[in-house]
């Protein structure tokens, strides 16, 4: 967050991503895990929207998300407009281990299709992945230590502690069934922890991929300077999207 | 999946004796039935005399079992003090004209009191304070009070300044026994100590103040709040009484001082229960005020849970929402629980009303208002603003709802919060337009929200920085940017008083509502399961015509988790979503479908209007439980949708097929003899209004076919053993009688019952906007100037009085609409039918004559108004079986009434109009001659009516066109 504006100002591009979902899935952690790196117990409670920036090294270009963790409460749900608006990604959170947070997944993703910005890049990601996953899993290497995550994510799911015997059984929705879901509703599809690291880097980086970024800078230069209204027109003259494919240098110069 | 509430509807401007109440912070009263005595309440003028001969005029309010004060400035001196704490009134000896009274306090204050109102008013006040007063003693409050006293803070550190005084010497020792021997509710704070630099903060220095003020104004529930007091709070509240001053201005303490032993009691009768809230919470609870150390405890923890969960239960409509952790997170720190609770209670009932409400509309609400007074007051700022698309919320919304709590530093915050309950919400206001003034220049250099947040958040991390760097002058850079902050808040915005957020919030309420409603009516929409064969729009119509009948008659409260609520086991998740029962039912299918209402239109020369009740039949029961598919006794958005979609998209076979099954209660394909009896009764009840006998002849027809096919058919394939009678087996009245093919058979028999089923049928169902005329859907001024004389009771007696005046010049006509209305339409066509075609001509010698007539004046088809006026009726029909929104506005219904009145005054004699006009005009023995004609008419006009009545209805419309009445 400090090496905001500063540095390749001019090259960044503004990307406004907004998280959704329904409460205590990890949005939260999710964006933690992908914005702060040394992860200060940042626990700030959500009220309305979090506000947090991270910047993300795509090829030659610097994109500069600026996410809006919303809160999950059902009754913020009226004021959920109020940040999507303008965004030019969308990252529907649910849990694997809750079926019902699937269903509140489908209607976010409905709500953004038809009131959000036409163009919006949405994204599903079923989180907490690693209650479901033999204790094996190699973490993401990564500088976050363990125990502060693991702390943070007990807020969320209190006690839920798998025995690593039955871990298959904690899962609720089946990969199968969201992607197909996901293919099914135009949506990039992830499945993530937040507290091993999993996913979380691609997920942002296959946003990256999507937005079109030509089209937010020409427009950014061309004087009006909102990323909303960019995106608009952006969107509207669809296609010259031409990013390489190199997941791999993304995901490892998304670490800055 | 959605919950339909009409409660933001239900909202109704408190009274002025209400904002008495509310002024004084007094607990809300309780029902009249629970009072265990009424007593009168009074105000007057009165005088508070000060010792040194300073005197407040103001008002004396006798609020049993409160006596409030008020100066006339409302704040250079007022008080609120228990009747119980007052223990000697004495009217004084003073000068002639001069009617002074003594009041001695609990706490050993005397104070004078001069009633300035007239002699009587006076006489009166003091004799009902004398009642209160004794009702007081009666109940025993008097004793109470030394008790309560002492769980308050402030009476260690009067005492302990007393002591002082006395025994100088041998204060230290004193003052240790006398605190460990005091009861005093205290906060968190106390073990894990308060926030911020005690020294820094000069806590021992505003603490001496306080002293001394307590001790001579009186404290806790004897507090007198002069300017002086309210200075003091401004410079911050010092850590140690802070909770119990924050009580005190807020008015919890005298929930607290009324309901002993509340909050313990309701944690024990809900121990062990979980609910949506209680998982909320345990959510929550680690992420409020995460960095004071006692949330990092269990005991900081379980006290918060309890707090929470404690306001949870007593309030399950509002329940549990985010931004109340931090908020009891907050206080606890300097109260106890018992005190947290009831502070917060104050908090979310009286000081931000509807914040923390499922819908939030006091959030949106206050957002609105302070974006308006944004508007007003930085003008500059709210331009640009608007210029970039930056939204003022995303950036005030937690300023308000968690009282700036976790926007900026705590020790910041709290100086707020003191603020905030001295002054009241437009403390909130005034801080939240200095914040932005103060970052003007900044805040115009702003592209998007992103900008704004970043920019707020380096403004809060540096409010304990000095305001004036620069500056050569050593004191203006000790002003620190919180200093800085207040005194834009309190000077410049000084204007923004209480009345203006109550005049605002006024202005903007039905805005809010009317966003919120149709919000939660596209989220509703948006998550039916399906849409059935509905387009959206008309799904929207349906939730409206659900939503109005929720307005009537709300559904049936059950006592938990709220009312209008039941819960849905849905993948294990509790997701609460409205039903309505049967009562509800009736009125949301009354405004859907023709024959669930009983339509009287009314006219009386002067206007025209439709009375439309809700119908009460056996049918509409039997619908609702044939729709409630999951058996719950109550239906959902969802059912209503399927129920709709079952029966509105029907043709001939399938209508007769539904209507079958809606009989069949046990599903077994067949009716018994008591439901075919049942189906007679719904066919008839559905004609009732219908005119002629043709509907009754088809009904009693279907009745002697329905038996006389059913016994001949029935027993033989069904029953394995052949009766060993010859005759008809006897069937029981309850036994399975006839099958569907019978029923159709029978059903097809009978045109009129055909034609019913063909069309007839789905037409008496419509989907049409719903008028919901409720108040506060009138946004514009001319709108609520309206909304303000066309109340009800207006209308009630402007329909009254000119249906008076109807009854005298003979002009008041009431007549039911027919549910189906299509005999009204074929009769029209059918004098002029019988014309044309001679061999119709054996009617009754009246009716040809009619015929005749009718004939001339329908081949003179001139402007006369006679003509125009019969044409007019023919045209009747349309408008009346739609009620479109346009027959609402007077025009129309004017035109018609008009129309109506000419054709009864032209064509009385006319035997067809009166069959047309209903039961009242009938003359009953044409009637019952006339009825095999009329069968014989309806016969032919079956055949012939369609093309004809169009031509008609051309002619009538390019008439009305042509020459307007």
């Amino acid at each position: 967050m400090a090496d905001g504006a500063s540095g390749s100002a001019e090259r960044s591009v503004q990307v406004k991503l907004v998280l959704l979902g329904e409460a205590a899935v990890g949005k939260s952690s999710v964006v933690l895990r992908f914005v702060s790196n040394e992860f200060q117990a940042n626990k700030e409670p959500t009220i309305g929207a979090a506000f947090l920036t991270q910047k993300c090294r795509l090829e030659d270009r610097v994109l500069r998300y600026e996410i809006w963790d919303t809160a999950g409460q059902e009754r913020f749900h009226s004021l959920a407009p109020m940040y999507y608006r303008n965004a030019q990604a969308a990252v529907v959170v649910y849990d694997v281990t809750k079926a019902s947070s699937l269903e509140k997944a489908k209607t976010w993703v409905k709500e953004l299709q038809r009131q959000a910005n036409p163009n919006i890049v949405i994204a599903l990601a079923g989180n907490k992945v690693d209650l479901v996953q033999p204790s094996s899993t190699p973490a993401v290497a990564s500088a976050a230590p363990e125990s502060e995550d693991e702390a943070d994510d007990a807020t969320a799911t209190p006690g839920e502690a798998p025995a690593s015997g039955e871990v298959e059984s904690l899962r609720q929705v089946p990969r199968e069934e969201a992607e197909a879901y996901a293919q099914e509703a135009g949506l990039l599809f992830f499945e993530t922890s937040a507290k091993t690291g999993e996913g979380v880097v691609e997920l942002f980086t296959e946003i990256a991929k999507k937005i079109p970024i030509d089209q937010i800078l020409a427009s950014t230069r061309g004087g009006a300077g909102r990323p909303g209204a960019a995106g608009a027109r952006a969107g509207a003259q669809e296609g010259g999207v031409n990013l390489e494919e190199n997941a791999a240098k993304g995901k490892d110069s998304c670490n800055c | 999946m959605s919950t339909i509430s009409t409660h933001l509807r239900n909202f109704k401007e408190p009274t002025k004796e209400q904002q008495t109440h509310l002024f004084f912070a007094l607990p809300p009263e309780k029902p009249i039935g629970e009072k265990d005595v009424e007593l009168e309440k009074m105000e007057c003028q009165a005088s508070l005399v000060l010792s040194g001969e300073e005197v407040f005029a103001g008002k004396l309010h006798l609020l049993p079992p409160y006596l409030a004060f008020c100066s006339l400035d409302r704040k250079s001196a007022r008080f609120t003090i228990p009747l119980s704490t007052i223990r000697r009134v004495e009217r004084l000896n003073a000068r002639a004209g001069v009617y002074a009274l003594s009041l001695s306090l609990y706490h050993g204050m005397k104070f004078v009191i001069h009633i300035t109102s007239l002699r009587p008013t006076a006489d009166l006040f003091c004799s009902l304070l004398r009642d209160a007063l004794k009702v007081e003693l009666q109940r025993g409050r008097m004793k109470l009070v030394k008790s309560f006293v002492k769980t308050c803070y402030s009476e260690v550190l009067v005492a302990s300044t007393e002591n002082e005084e006395k025994e100088a010497e041998a204060a230290k020792t004193d003052d240790n026994s006398s605190s460990s021997e005091s009861s005093y509710l205290g906060g968190l704070g106390l073990k894990f100590k308060f926030p911020g630099d005690p020294k820094k903060l000069r806590e021992a220095s505003k603490t001496k103040l306080w002293t001394t003020y307590l001790k001579v104004h009186g404290r806790n529930l004897t507090l007198f709040r002069y300017a002086q007091c309210t200075r003091l709070v401004q410079v911050g509240l010092p850590n140690r009484i802070r909770g119990e001053m924050w009580e005190t201005l807020s008015g919890s303490l005298y929930l607290r001082y009324e309901n002993p032993g509340y909050y313990e009691r309701i944690l024990k009768e809900n121990e062990g229960r979980t609910n949506t809230a209680t998982e909320e919470i345990e959510k929550d609870l680690h992420r409020s005020l995460p960095e004071y150390s006692a949330y990092q405890s269990e005991e900081g923890i379980a006290s918060l849970r309890r707090v929470l969960q404690a306001y949870s239960f007593k309030n399950p409509e509002t329940g549990y929402c985010q931004a109340m952790n931090i908020l009891a997170a907050a206080i606890l720190i300097y109260m106890s629980e018992e005190q947290a609770f009831w502070l917060l209670e104050v908090i979310c009932d009286r000081l931000l009303p509807g914040y923390y409400s499922p819908s939030m509309h006091g959030t949106l609400l206050d957002q609105r208002v302070f974006e308006a007074l944004v508007h007003r007051c930085l003008p500059i700022l709210y331009d640009h603003f608007q210029h970039v698309d930056v939204q003022l919320s995303v950036a005030s919304l937690p300023w308000f709802l968690s009282l700036f709590i976790n926007s900026m530093p705590m020790v910041f915050a709290f100086r707020i919060i003191d603020c905030f309950f001295c002054m009241g919400p437009r403390v909130l206001f005034q801080v939240g337009l200095a914040i932005l003034k103060i970052n003007g220049e900044d805040l115009l250099d702003i592209q998007d929200d992103g900008g704004f947040i970043q920019l707020m958040r380096e403004y809060f991390s540096k409010l304990g920085e000095s305001a004036h760097p620069e500056s050569s002058d050593p004191r203006a850079r000790a002003i620190t940017r919180f200093q800085e902050l207040l005194l834009v808040s309190f000077r410049e915005f000084a204007v923004i008083s209480d009345d203006t957020i109550v005049s605002e919030r006024r202005k903007y309420r039905s805005e809010i509502v009317n966003s919120i409603e149709s919000f939660s009516k596209r989220s509703a929409i948006r998550n039916l399961k399906t849409l059935a064969r509905f387009t959206k729009e008309q799904a929207g119509l349906i939730y409206d015509a659900l939503f109005k009948a929720i307005c009537v008659i709300p559904p049936p409260a059950t006592a938990f988790p709220t009312p209008a609520l039941l819960t849905t086991k849905d993948g294990g998740e509790e997701r609460p979503e409205t039903r309505i029962g049967l009562r509800t039912f009736k009125v949301f299918l009354s405004e859907i479908c023709t024959w669930a209402r009983d339509e009287k239109v009314v006219t009386n020369g002067v206007s025209s209007r439709i009375e439309r009740d809700v119908a009460d039949h056996e049918l509409v029961d039997r619908l609702f439980f044939f729709w409630d598919t999951s058996f719950r006794g109550a239906l959902s958005l969802q059912d209503l949708v399927n129920g709709l979609d079952g029966v509105m998209f029907n043709d001939l076979m399938e209508n007769i097929e539904w209507f079958f099954n809606l009989h069949d209660k046990n599903k077994d394909g067949y009716l018994t003899k008591d439901e075919v009896l049942t189906l007679s009764e719904s066919l008839l009840f559905i004609f009732r209004y219908e005119v002629g006998d043709a509907y009754l002849g088809a009904v009693s027809r279907f009745m002697s076919n329905a038996f006389e096919y059913g016994d001949a058919l029935l027993p033989r394939p069904d029953d394995a053993e052949p009766n060993d009678d010859s005759t008809p087996p006897h069937i029981e009245s309850n036994q399975p009688y006839m099958n569907l093919a019978t029923f159709r058979m029978v059903v097809l028999a009978d045109e009129i019952l055909e034609s019913f089923f063909e069309t007839d049928f789905n037409s008496t169902f419509k989907l049409e906007p719903v008028p919901l005329d409720l108040p506060s859907s009138n946004p514009s001024v001319l709108g609520s100037l309206w909304s303000n004389i066309a109340t009800d009771d207006n209308k009630k007696f402007f329909n009254i009085v000119t249906d008076q005046i109807g009854r005298t010049i003979g002009k008041h006509q009431i007549y039911h609409r027919p549910a189906i209305g299509k005999i009204t339409s074929l009769e029209e066509p059918k004098a002029r039918e019988s014309l044309l075609t001679p061999t119709m001509r054996h009617s009754t010698s009246q009716a040809s004559l009619d015929n005749k007539a009718s004939e001339s004046s329908t081949n003179l088809a001139t402007a006369s108004v006679s003509t125009s006026s019969s044409l007019l009726t023919v045209d009747t029909p349309i408008p009346k079986s739609k009620i479109s929104p346009a027959e609402y506005s007077p025009m129309p219904s004017m035109l018609q009434a008009a129309a109506n009145a000419a054709a009864y005054m032209e064509r009385t004699p006319f035997a067809i109009d009166d069959a047309k006009d209903g039961d009242e005009d009938t003359d009953d023995e044409s009637g019952v001659e006339d009825d095999g004609v009329m069968d014989e008419v309806d016969a032919f006009l079956e055949e012939h009516d369609t093309g004809l009545t169009d031509a008609d209805r051309e002619l009538a419309k390019d008439l009305i066109n042509a020459e307007p009445v």
